[in-house]
């Protein structure tokens, strides 16, 4: 039990992110409940009976705001009448508290069903994130879950310390931000945080790919399949031929089939898009094989050269788009750089010597091998740490806090109800350093 | 013949009650500490007797690793308990599982991990009379003890977080001066508990020289802000020195070997190697005369103590630099000179670094028996020196030459006295046959070889000296040879061993 210092008090570990909400036992090494973020709700109360032919769907969790919200594994996802999609982030920070409490209760009463009240909670929090955000997360915590003890933790940290490191630069490529933290000793270093929404321009690149002709094919329609009736196999590149449902058509959101056609591209993204080792270079990415792919809509066709460049949207922006962007998020490189530029000298090499590389964004086919090919032109000694196993690397955030949450001297940090009764949102920022 | 007892021990029956008492105390202690092992029979252990414990031990059979015990054995009751922290402050109950036979009491094992740093703190009346300084403030020189306590000295995160308000903006060494300023000061001009070294050692951990340190951070941003044209050149310029380096320790090496070969050893160049070289070569070489002739300086390479033992004639070398001898006699250095300085400085000719002990005087092969049988009557044995200082071993040379003189002059003493005995006997047998061979001496000298019959006898009784002459002349070969063996045999020896065997010869004629 000393051994490796853990002392196990049956916390619960609760990492929101843009994409997946992660909630499990600390000291386990996958969270239990993993549900999207996105969420549906109708934006009316509708009856029940009538317009609710799935009644007894388990996942609907009745919340304020006079509106059903449709949570988990078949909240969004399921096509509804007139459900609206929403995400209680906005850049990688809880925007709305009240769908984000709702979710996290989703994910611990409804999922790994147990009571809140019984456990000590950490939560995880963006290393931007503001400090009114933190203390109302702890408000929700202790007040509306009745928590015996609660604590904030930095996902920085936190995947640092899933890679079993207390110094590291962490380059965390989520679904919508991307950032460079540098941690020293457990703690982030504020003035080397760096981040920008890199991943939805690289989003906003594929779907723009896909969605407008070139002089090969047509504009790619991304109906998703709850909308399409039925379809015929075509051959590759032919128009599809297909029939929507037009019942359902009409009913359909804006906000749900943007949200849906969004997945679809991330599909796309996923199975078929890639990144060159050694950075851009024409006749490299033509000899690479191209990869065949099939929407919903029936229509397939290969993706060759034009896989590669939106990866390369991660490490490059050509100077056009530049020009014609000013506020364009910054690329990889260029975070690593300003991250590394606003560290002491000293430090450099320490860093540079400890990258972890996180996030589910790092995924992203080819992307280890193009930083540390882009890394090592800059620096002499760089090693990157990037865990093989997907399902660490997508919850490295919630990974470290099942470390922490599990380790005996860590049981000395919590926010006890005590405390919060004593101190208010104060004790959060003296504590949650 | 097994007693009543022992046949009651073999049986395991109770021991009667009389006979038995008296022995019975004896048997149980004895009983644990000797105890039969597996694997030998009674009979022999009771052979081996009790005081065998390591053979008892080897005797023990060999074990294999010991099965784990996967909770088959006894049960361990687990308990969820809740527990406190000694390391909070609050009442905060955790509950965790602990064994059940675990003292709930205990305190809480992570707790001793909550190790604070001591802080230091100071008066407004303290900070008055030594902590003023132009540049900080009291209100930020209390922000700053405040933040380095709350994050423990660590300067990255320290200077991280630094952010005091309305204050100027400071650099990490700003603020490391200024601590460990403040700490020093605290330190010096409070009483002291301790003793004067802890005190001291405590105020240089606090030690902090900010000039250095800020230069020391320029350098390593400019080595990092090297643009790739000044790396490349760097790098040129490194393999350019890498390269004159070479060029440089190549012309050296010529020049010692140009030196070596026109001034040999003179040139006092260190010759490690070569040294090396010299010594595996002498002692391989098992024969003395090979290494004679070798090396120029046959007697020194000889006995091979006189290097060390410098003769007095040795001594006062004209090479040797007056300042050196009176240094050599300060440290009890005794310098050996080079054997030969007319010599080419060829290996053989150099004479390398050697223990004392490894070249002692060792006596002729010849004679070696009879030295060593002569000195072990004195009780001293040549081949171990206990002290082999200088002295001794000059006195141990000094006593081996005079044993080996002494056995010489003994073998001459012996062979003297035997040819007197010789002699005195044909005197006796000429006494009787004196007739008239008194005169033609020198006539038989002539036909000597020719009518040996009959000139042998008279040849060798009549004249003592002219004969003797003359079968020296006529035997050359071979007296010469003996001759060689042993320089110091006078001609009393040589006429000795003349009479000698033309005595042996007569007899093999009779």
């Amino acid at each position: 039990m000393v051994n490796y210092g853990g002392d196990e008090v049956s916390a619960l570990v609760i990492d929101i992110g843009s994409s997946s909400v992660r909630a499990g036992y600390a000291g386990d090494d996958t969270p239990k409940a993993v549900i999207p973020t996105t969420y549906g709700y109708h934006r009316a109360p509708p009856d029940a009976d009538s317009a609710m032919p799935d009644v007894a769907d388990p996942t609907q969790a009745g919340t304020g705001r006079s509106s059903k919200m449709y949570m988990g594994q078949f909240g969004p996802t399921v096509w509804r009448e007139g459900m609206e999609v929403s995400n209680p982030l906005v850049d990688g920070l809880v925007h709305d508290f009240e769908p984000a409490s709702a979710l996290m209760r989703h994910a611990v009463e409804d999922i790994m069903r147990c009571n809140p009240s019984d456990h000590p909670i950490l939560v995880t929090e963006p290393a931007w994130n503001t400090p009114a955000n933190r203390e109302r997360m702890a408000e929700i915590m202790f007040e509306e879950f009745q928590v015996p003890a609660f604590y904030i933790a930095n996902t920085g940290v936190l995947n640092a310390f899933a890679a079993g490191k207390g110094s590291a630069l962490v380059i965390d490529v989520g679904q919508t931000m991307a950032s460079v933290t540098p941690i020293v000793d457990g703690f982030v270093l504020r003035k080397g945080l760096v981040y920008s929404p890199l991943p939805k321009l690289v989003h906003a690149h594929a779907r723009h790919i896909l969605a407008n002709p070139n002089p090969q094919r047509r504009g790619i329609e991304l109906y998703p399949h709850q909308l399409i009736a039925n379809k015929q196999a075509v051959e590759v590149g032919a128009p599809p031929r297909f029939t929507l449902r037009e019942d359902r058509l009409k009913a359909t959101t804006d906000s749900w089939r943007n949200w849906y056609e969004a997945r679809e591209v991330e599909e796309w993204i996923q199975s078929v898009a890639g990144v060159l080792e050694q950075g851009w270079n024409d006749q490299v990415a033509a000899s690479r094989p191209p990869r065949q792919y099939e929407f919903p809509t029936g229509y397939n066709s290969w993706f060759a050269q034009e896989r590669y460049s939106v990866g390369e949207q991660f490490f490059w922006h050509s100077p056009q788009l530049m020009a014609s962007n000013p506020n364009l998020p910054k690329t990889i490189p260029a975070l690593i750089t300003e991250s590394l530029r606003a560290c002491d000298p000293e430090l450099r090499q320490v860093l540079v010597g400890n990258v972890v590389l996180t996030g589910g964004g790092s995924l992203f086919a080819g992307f280890g091998d193009r930083l540390s090919s882009e890394l090592a032109r800059s620096f002499p000694h760089v090693k990157i740490h990037s865990p093989g196993n997907p399902v660490e690397r997508r919850y490295g955030g919630w990974l470290g806090g099942s470390v922490l949450a599990s380790l005996g001297t860590f049981h000395q940090l919590w926010i006890s109800k005590e405390e919060w009764a004593e101190h208010g949102k104060v004790i959060v920022g003296q504590r949650c350093k | 013949m097994a007693s009543s007892s022992e046949v009651r021990a073999i049986l395991d029956l109770p021991s009667s009650s009389l006979s038995a008492t008296p022995s019975l105390p004896q048997k149980k202690s004895s009983a644990p500490s000797a105890r039969k092992p597996d694997g030998i029979s009674r009979e022999l252990f009771s052979l081996i007797g009790p005081s065998s414990t390591t053979l008892v031990a080897q005797l023990a059979k060999p074990r294999l690793k010991q099965k784990p015990n996967l909770g088959a054995g006894s049960k361990i009751k687990w308990e969820w308990r809740p527990f406190k922290n000694g390391a909070r402050t609050d009442s905060l109950q955790l509950n965790h599982w602990t064994k059940a036979s675990a003292d709930p009491d205990a305190e809480y094992p992570f707790a001793k991990y909550n190790v604070q740093r001591p802080t230091h703190t100071y008066s407004q009346d303290e900070y008055t009379r030594h902590l003023e300084d132009p540049e900080w403030s009291k209100e930020e020189t209390d922000y700053l003890m405040d933040i380095v306590n709350e994050y423990d000295t660590r300067w990255y995160v320290v200077y991280d977080r630094y952010d005091y308000p309305g204050g100027v903006p400071r650099s990490m060494e700003d603020i490391k001066d200024r601590y460990c300023s403040v700490c020093r000061k605290l330190i010096r001009n409070r009483p002291w508990a301790g003793d004067e070294n802890s005190k001291n050692a405590l105020l240089s951990s606090y030690s902090f020289d900010k000039e250095r340190e800020v230069l020391r951070k320029r350098y390593v941003a400019s080595l990092e802000n090297r643009t790739p044209e000044q790396i490349a050149e760097e790098e040129a310029l490194y393999m350019e020195i890498k390269r004159l380096e070479q060029n440089e320790r190549r012309f050296k090496r010529e020049r010692d070997d140009l030196l070596r070969t026109i001034a040999g050893i003179e040139s006092g160049l260190p010759d490690v190697v070569e040294d090396e070289m010299h010594l595996t070569g002498v002692f391989s070489s098992s024969d003395p005369k090979r290494s004679k002739k070798k090396g120029g300086g046959a007697d020194v390479l000889d006995s091979p103590s006189t290097p060390l033992i410098s003769t007095p004639r040795e001594r006062p070398r004209a090479s040797l630099p007056p300042k050196n001898s009176a240094y050599d006699l300060q440290h009890c250095i005794t310098r050996t000179e080079p054997p030969a300085a007319a010599t080419s400085a060829t290996k053989a000719a150099h004479q390398p670094a050697y223990l004392r002990s490894f070249k002692l005087p060792f006596p002729k092969a010849a004679i070696a028996q009879k030295v060593t049988q002569s000195l072990a009557e004195l009780g001293v044995s040549h081949t171990r020196l206990v002290m082999p200082t200088q002295a001794n071993v000059a006195l141990l040379e000094g006593l081996l030459d005079a044993t080996a003189s002494l056995v010489d002059t003994k073998k001459v003493v012996d062979k003297v006295e035997f040819d007197i005995q010789v002699l005195k006997n044909r005197l006796g047998m000429q006494g009787a046959a004196k007739t008239e061979e008194t005169d033609g001496g020198m006539d038989g000298m002539d036909v000597d070889d020719g009518n040996d019959a009959d000139g042998d006898a008279d040849g060798d009784g009549e004249g003592e000296d002219g004969r003797a002459q003359s079968v020296v002349s006529t035997r050359s070969a071979r007296s010469r040879k003996h001759n060689r063996r042993s320089l110091s045999i006078s001609s009393v020896d040589t006429s000795a061993t003349v009479s000698t065997r033309a005595g042996t010869k007569r007899q093999r004629r009779s």
